[in-house]
């Protein structure tokens, strides 16, 4: 079973506006919360959210990190980002399964 | 509603404040949570390199370390009791330990892992809740935040739980670790009729008996079980508006102040517990 991608954004505080900071690999919306908030825990941020990959729909696909190519068999949902600074992830490119 | 406080309602801000008759158990039930926090902290920290994923394991690290935090805070709040803190984290024998008893033990694999974290973190967290509203503002000053970390730890057991409850040859395996976990953590929160338990309720300093706080334990981990089909295959089911365990409690040996029903935590895991390897490098 391959899990979909989280994407995690955050931010210190209020005023500030919400960052792209990496990225989990989680079986639900309940695990990404809990790996996004144990894994990126160097800062105190004021506020953190993640968002499944499927449901980001890029603009411009070509330009974009969270890139994910349609595939029959929705492994789109896999793919990991494209230098997203996440731990150990932040070179990977394209559509790398984990 | 009045504005101040009824006497009988006041503050306690210092343990030499409390009646002898409850400052004795309240030292009991500290102590007995120090000890779980640190044992279960050692047993997540054995199961944090091989786990099923990268980013479980990250997380149980974290919660691991949680786990000693919330020992250490827990421990500290004993120096008001005229405890040496330090002494009680390092300088204390295995059969000394008041930690819970189905935690003598090694946990099994990863099904040992999430059935601690749902059944037994969530034992300890809900007789910290007890103590959110306690009298004894030392305590009451040091749980809140404990207990909103403790929600992290919830929802990574509930996304565990569900995760290996769809794997059908995983299943079993998660089952029968949940049937050994359950009794001990329901044993665990204790009994209504323990005289220094009352006491604690009776001042104000615990909120309930712990017949209410299975209740609540029980609805909480319960959900958890139902949703994935779990709760029958560990003996509970819905009973009006709450849950009934259809198992028997042992309390055959039953001891109040320790938790405990006998047996002992090995000195290899105690020497873990207390830090004997780094001894030479503690600091004051």
């Amino acid at each position: 079973m391959k899990e979909p991608v989280y994407e995690v954004f955050a931010r210190k505080s209020r005023e500030e506006p919400l960052r792209h900071i990496g990225w989990v690999n989680a079986t639900d919306g309940d695990l990404a919360r809990v790996y996004a908030w144990k894994t990126y825990d160097e800062q105190n941020w004021s506020e953190m959210c993640v968002i499944p990959r499927a449901a980001i729909i890029p603009v411009d696909p070509g330009e974009s990190q969270f890139v994910t190519a349609a595939r029959d068999d929705h492994e789109d949902e896999i793919v990991h980002s494209q230098g997203t600074g996440s731990y150990g992830g932040g070179d990977v490119a394209g559509k790398e399964g984990r | 509603m009045t504005d101040t406080l009824p006497a009988a309602a006041a503050a306690y801000e210092k343990a030499d404040q409390l009646p002898d008759d409850v400052r004795a158990p309240l030292r009991d039930l500290v102590l007995a949570l120090a000890d779980s926090k640190r044992v279960l902290g050692l047993r997540y920290s054995d199961r944090m390199l091989g786990s099923p994923t990268l980013e479980a394991g990250i997380a149980a690290s974290s919660m691991a370390q949680d786990e000693w935090g919330h020992a250490r805070l827990t421990y500290a709040l004993l120096g008001d009791f005229g405890d040496d803190p330090k002494a009680l984290e390092h300088e204390r024998a295995a059969a000394e330990y008041r930690s819970i008893g189905v935690l003598d033990a090694g946990l099994e694999g990863w099904n040992g892992m999430i059935a601690a974290s749902l059944l037994v973190d969530m034992a300890l967290t809900g007789q910290y809740a007890a103590l959110v509203d306690s009298r004894y503002v030392p305590l009451r000053n040091r749980v809140q935040k404990l207990l909103d970390e403790e929600k992290f730890h919830f929802q990574y057991a509930a996304g565990w739980t569900r995760r290996i409850a769809a794997v059908s040859e995983l299943r079993a395996g998660l089952a029968a670790e949940l049937r050994r976990f359950l009794p001990q953590a329901l044993r665990w929160l204790g009994r209504d009729e323990a005289p220094g338990m009352r006491r604690l309720v009776e001042e104000g300093i615990v909120r309930d008996l712990p017949s209410a706080r299975r209740g609540r334990y029980l609805a909480r981990v319960g959900a958890v079980l139902e949703e994935t089909g779990l709760a029958g295959e560990v003996g509970l089911a819905r009973d009006g508006e709450g849950w009934r365990y259809d198992g028997e409690l042992d309390w055959a040996g039953w001891d109040d102040a320790t938790r405990r029903a006998g047996g002992s935590l090995d000195e290899a895991t105690a020497a873990r517990a207390r830090g004997d390897l780094n001894r030479a490098l503690l600091m004051d």
